[in-house]
């Protein structure tokens, strides 16, 4: 087996790295831009209009209660269609990837902030202090401790999503398999290599995310 | 303990409920400058609502409430710079846990009243004097003991220099040994002049101090006076009750 992944690496590892950076392209850019639309979107959840709150309630609803398989199916039909510029097949998907990404970031850091003791805000707002300095200065910092490790998690699954634009032949760590595989007609050992690429990526990230929240914990003795 | 007869809070037919629950049943109530008013009551009788409608964190379903003779319980009147007159601490302490002992004192004025770094420092430090925490000054407040952390809330209010000052049982989840050195701050700011709120189980502390007792119970005031009528003398059948359940 080792030798069959050995010499199938020899042969086609320049498609497995394309494929590598394909994924970390499309998970980098649905990380960003998911996270900062999920952080809007809380925003405006925790607004005080009703309809606002609703409309941000039925979206998270829908995203998350579809597969993103099928998101990415009606992103790529449809957006093309009624834009008045172009947008490429990974454009479409990307774009998908993001908005369903939103949704989950939303869910996590409202979660987050809403763990944090309701007494904070009280004591916040007994002293005088406006709701954006409330929850800027009291309430996020705390938020912040509940957030991460969740948000860790969503950044996984958003590399392991990127794997559906493999449907589209979009290059990515998964389409690698399948090319080399209908070139190859060898599919375990073909399939190892993707494996472990996306473990490669997955314990990278989340050894970042414990560095990073170890930096954070080092800079208060709060604990 | 001597005030005038200027008045500063004057509510009128307060009423709150949550959901079906009838927390506030029509309660009203003057209290003038420098006053210091116990509240007593069974727990759940709306003594805690009572406190937090006056400083607006409940709002009240209706009634009015007088600041100075300016009603403030319009949906326009501005909240925050209200609050700022008005102190509050809670039985839970509600320190910030992520600013450092000083922050926490100095973060509101800095912030809301634009009070510069180092005159904010200055005052917060002679408020940690005034109540023995000076050496805590650069400790995060999971270092402090629950007596440390009160008495860190209630400086923390007062760094707004406030009117009006509501204590929300301060002491209920103290250790008993600490429960004093946060009776001796209040009882110190109470003397001072400071228009005192307190919401209280400690009975001792209610006879020592306070001009007024009100025992509140099932949403209204059914008893009010002097220490000596309310404790001594106890008008109503419920206050009665009450009295002879509790310790002294």
């Amino acid at each position: 087996m080792l030798q069959v992944i050995a010499s199938i690496w020899q042969k086609y590892g320049y498609v497995y790295i394309q494929g590598a950076w394909g994924t970390v392209y499309i998970a980098v850019l649905t990380v960003v831009f998911g996270t900062i639309l999920g952080t809007l979107l809380t925003f405006v959840r925790l607004s005080r209009s009703k309809i606002l709150q609703n409309i941000i309630k039925a979206y998270v609803w829908v995203l998350r209660g579809t597969p993103a398989l099928l998101q990415i199916y009606f992103f790529y039909f449809f957006v093309p269609k009624y834009i008045p510029f172009e947008m490429s097949e990974r454009a479409c998907i990307i774009l998908a990837l993001v908005v369903n990404a939103s949704a989950y970031v939303e869910e996590v850091i409202r979660a987050g902030i809403e763990a944090v003791d309701r007494g904070q805000t009280e004591a916040a707002r007994s002293l005088g202090m406006t709701p954006r300095h409330t929850m800027f200065r009291i309430t996020m910092p705390q938020a912040i401790k509940n957030i991460l490790p969740a948000l860790g998690n969503e950044f996984i699954v958003m590399i392991k999503e990127a794997s559906l634009a493999s449907i589209f032949f979009i290059v990515e760590i998964t389409s690698a398999f399948k090319t080399v595989q209908s070139a190859t007609f060898i599919t375990i050992p073909a399939l190892m290599i993707s494996g472990a690429e996306y473990l490669l990526l997955t314990t990278l990230l989340s050894q970042l995310m414990k560095l990073v929240e170890k930096r954070l914990k080092r800079n208060d003795s709060r604990q | 303990m001597i005030h005038g007869n200027n008045e500063i809070i004057r509510v009128t037919d307060l009423h709150k409920s949550f959901g079906s629950l009838q927390v506030l049943a029509g309660v009203s109530q003057t209290v003038y400058e420098g006053e210091v008013i116990s509240i007593i009551g069974p727990s759940g009788s709306g003594k805690s609502t009572f406190l937090r409608c006056l400083n607006l964190l409940e709002r009240p379903d209706s009634g009015s409430i007088l600041f100075k003779g300016e009603e403030v319980t319009g949906k326009r009147y501005p909240i925050d710079a209200y609050r700022q007159k008005i102190g509050m601490v809670f039985q839970h302490f509600n320190v910030f846990p992520h600013l450092k002992v000083i922050d926490n004192i100095t973060i509101s004025p800095r912030l809301e009243k634009k009070m510069d770094r180092k005159k904010a420092e200055q005052m917060a430090e002679d408020l940690l004097n005034r109540v023995g925490l000076f050496d805590k000054r650069d400790e995060y407040p999971t270092r402090l003991s629950g007596g440390q952390k009160q008495r860190l809330a209630i400086v923390r209010a007062l760094a707004m220099e406030p009117q009006v000052m509501l204590f929300d049982e301060p002491t209920s989840a103290l250790d008993p040994e600490m429960v004093k050195e946060v009776l001796d701050v209040i009882s110190e700011l109470a003397q001072g002049g400071m228009t005192t709120l307190v919401v209280t189980h400690e009975m001792g502390f209610a006879k020592q101090v306070s001009d007024r007792v009100l025992f509140i119970d099932e949403g209204r005031i059914m008893e009010e006076g002097t220490p000596k009528d309310v404790f001594e003398n106890p008008k109503s059948e419920r206050c009665r009750d009450f009295l002879n359940k509790v310790l002294f």
